[in-house]
């Protein structure tokens, strides 16, 4: 097979009047699932699979990553910019555990993933045999589903069932667990592969019930000061221009969470910022003044609502939400709407008044230009000596035209990132938003890349979260991926320093961090780097970057004590936000 | 506290107990009892499980999360009245020579318990009912000596005329009876 290039369908049509292990039959799986790329890790318990995976290297790409969670992350940046899942293959045991933390970040930030964990043989299960773990047990809380395989036969139902619950409804990691003697036994039967369409234990509402949506609409053109909160789900289910149109047409000011950024152009008249603990001032206090709050593809995290019993009492509530559970969880809804983002609002577009909302909108601009003023402004145009984070996000976001994939890590960097960076171009944020995974940006972008090829992929990360999973710079090397890795290195774990200054009086107890040379580090891997200390040449450094054939490090040696504001404290009303 | 009872219909699944103890444990929710068995439907469990908790509203949103367990069919939540409620209890109780007497007129006609097994020197006694009716049992008969006492779990059907076929709901609705 391996002799002559095939294509995936050639392969399919050829299998089909043979009798395959589990192993090949996973692979089949895999081309009829329309997969292309894996990113794996082989290991004693999935070496059956990595055997068959030699004869198919042609029609699946599969990159070596440098630790499990690498593989993990990058399968999620992947799965970001092409909408669909990512695949991780690796080993059982250690290699399982590894794979743990992306897992967790998947569901909770609802990314559609397939992990395909090796396993060992059926008679050694549960006796606490060599690379052992309960990887169904330990990963049921943090998965949509899991399954472990435990014979041939099973692989293309499990596969089909697998890649449908991943990809449809809220989208979620889905973890097989594959013995050793499911990939080593025969199927009794020639391989076929019949796609899951349906299930009876699982049924996702796509489109919204009328009378929801009749509910949402009566609400909505009586509101005098409606406001839109635009998240993840609108990115998940490609909802962008409809929800363009309809911010158009109702004139509702449209505000979106950390993953709803670039929903909708930073330009946009209608677009008043974004939401939550360091997101704008005005979109945070007018959360508390508005009449009806129309929530679309969001699920009122904390860090978007500080504290509950202060938020949007006065509000109603309409709820776009595809996932049920979400609907009253934390915030309750006056209308809710189950039902796929894009559905609803292009449901919703006919029943809505064509208004413009001038004055109510005006209030925005109001809070803005404060925070222009007391924080904006500040950041980008002073005379300091060192440079600010913002600055170097501002150059980025101009030189790039807004139109970058910017992937970025845990910390201030990544609110600095979301704050400065004006999207122009819809799907271009990849980030860790509700586990706040430190190590997500550099596997995360390299996955991001391969999913976009076309696309300029920056990962933004802190100096911190960088040596988390800088071993993904081999990664990186070895498959070519032109990957720009801007650090804003400050010399701190810099979100930590500033909640010890701010609320714990102070007591800077270990984030001062000792930093490696970085250029030398990415030398090292075969990466051409620089390190940046002046604002003179950080225009050109970044140029350069940018500009570069190739993956590219620049390191940016920013202020050391820089905080993000403005801020909502934790735990507190979302109108208390502070600007210094 | 007031008394909630759940009952989950699955697909016969390995873990799928696991799974939904889960959404109890993260929530710090205790479960009172649980019960598990096939129904009139092949490949078809229903759990019944009962809870105490403060609010409904909390209720409500657990049921949701169990309802989101892919490989769950259904998830009703109930307040007793909603429901015909039973568990069974079995007590050992000691009955040795010269020791005080059964009155087993009173035990059948006034508890509605029965004697399923006699013993050299002990009974075993069936009682069914609902917990209140048990422990009334269990205070009357303790005098005498319980060797032993096991109760079982709830199990529980709604007054509402409707099959296991119309449990099937849609998506996003849940009541409370």
């Amino acid at each position: 097979m391996a002799h002559q290039k095939q294509t995936a369908a050639e392969v399919l049509e050829e299998a089909s009047q043979r009798t395959v292990t589990g192993a090949h039959a996973l692979m089949l799986s895999l081309l009829a699932e329309g997969v292309d790329t894996l990113f794996g890790y082989p290991g004693g318990a999935i070496m059956p699979t990595y055997d068959a995976l030699y004869d198919y290297r042609d029609v699946l790409r599969h990159i070596l990553v440098r630790h499990e969670q690498g593989a993990g992350h990058a399968a999620q940046g992947y799965a970001r910019l092409q909408n669909k899942a990512g695949v991780a293959l690796v080993t059982s045991g250690p290699g399982a555990t590894n794979l743990m933390t992306p897992i967790c970040d998947a569901l909770l930030d609802s990314t559609p993933m397939v992990c395909i964990v090796g396993q060992v043989y059926n008679k050694l299960l549960g006796t606490d045999a060599f690379q052992e773990a309960d990887v169904i047990g330990m990963t049921m809380p943090i998965t949509k589903w899991n399954y472990q395989i435990t014979s041939a036969d099973e692989v293309p139902e499990i596969l089909a069932k697998a890649f449908y619950i991943a990809q449809t409804g809220r989208p979620g990691p889905v973890v097989l667990d594959f013995t050793r003697t499911a990939q080593m036994e025969l199927m009794t039967r020639p391989f076929s592969y019949q796609k899951c369409e349906t299930m009876v234990s699982y049924h996702p509402r796509t489109v919204p019930k009328d009378d929801q949506i009749r509910a949402a609409a009566e609400l909505i053109n009586k509101a005098k000061k409606p406001y839109i909160l635009a998240g993840h789900g609108i990115l998940i289910s490609q909802a962008e221009a409809e929800l363009k149109a309809f911010a158009e047409k109702s004139g509702i000011p449209v505000a979106t969470t950390l993953l709803g950024m670039s929903a909708i152009d930073a330009d946009h008249p209608n677009y008043v910022g974004w939401l939550g603990m360091h997101g704008n001032y005005g979109t945070n206090v007018l959360t508390n003044e508005c009449d009806v709050l129309i929530a679309i593809g969001m699920r009122f995290d904390d860090r978007v609502t500080g504290d509950l019993s202060q938020y949007a009492r006065q509000a109603k509530v309409v709820h776009i939400e595809i996932d049920p559970a979400e609907i009253d969880k934390n915030v309750k809804a006056t209308a809710p709407v189950v039902g796929d983002a894009k559905e609803a609002l292009k449901a919703l577009l006919p029943l809505i008044d064509e208004k413009s909302h001038p004055e109510w909108r005006d209030e925005f601009r109001k809070y803005d230009v404060i925070e222009e003023e007391k924080i904006t402004r500040r950041t980008l145009f002073h005379d300091g000596e060192h440079i600010k984070m913002g600055e170097a996000v501002a150059l980025l976001s101009e030189l790039t035209k807004g139109e970058a994939v910017t992937v970025t890590d845990v910390g201030q960097h990544q609110m600095i990132a979301n704050r400065y960076y004006r999207f122009k171009k819809h799907n271009s944020i990849v980030t860790s938003g509700g586990a706040g995974t430190m190590g997500f940006a550099l596997p995360a972008a390299l996955g991001a890349k391969v999913g976009a090829p076309d696309r300029q992929v920056v990962a933004i990360i802190g100096d911190g979260g960088f040596q988390m999973t800088l071993q993904e710079l081999a990664t990186i090397w070895q498959e070519n991926l032109n990957v720009k890795i801007l650090i804003l290195n400050n010399n701190f774990l810099g979100m930590v320093r500033q909640w010890q200054q701010l609320f714990f009086d102070n007591r800077y107890s270990f984030v001062d961090i000792k930093n490696p040379d970085f250029v030398t580090i990415a030398k090292g891997f075969h990466i051409e780097g620089h390190t940046c200390r002046e604002r003179g040449e950080l225009r050109a450094s970044l140029e350069k970057m940018l500009n570069h054939d190739g993956a590219y490090l620049l390191e940016v040696i920013c202020e050391k004590e820089e905080n993000v504001f403005p801020m909502v404290p934790a735990g507190q009303a979302v109108d208390k936000i502070r600007l210094e | 506290m007031t008394n909630y009872t759940i009952s989950i219909f699955t697909t016969n699944t390995v873990g799928l107990l696991n799974r939904i103890t889960i959404v109890f444990t993260r929530r710090r929710l205790n479960i009172e009892s649980l019960t598990v068995c096939e129904t009139e439907r092949k490949g078809v469990s229903r759990f019944t499980i009962v809870l105490k908790s403060e609010t409904r509203e909390q209720v409500e949103k657990l049921v949701r999360q169990i309802r989101k367990i892919v490989d769950v069919l259904a998830v009703y939540g109930y307040l007793n009245e909603d429901i015909v409620y039973h568990e069974t209890a079995l007590f050992k109780v000691s009955t040795p020579l010269g020791g005080p007497q059964l009155d087993i007129e009173r035990v059948n006609k006034d508890f509605n318990a029965w004697v399923v097994h006699w013993g050299a020197d002990y009974v075993i006694i069936e009682k069914s009912g609902t917990e209140a009716e048990i422990m009334e049992f269990y205070h009357y008969i303790k005098p005498q000596g319980i060797l032993e006492f096991v109760r079982s779990g709830r199990i529980s059907v709604s007054k509402e005329e409707k099959g296991l076929v119309e449990y099937l709901p849609e998506e996003g609705v849940w009541e409370i009876a």
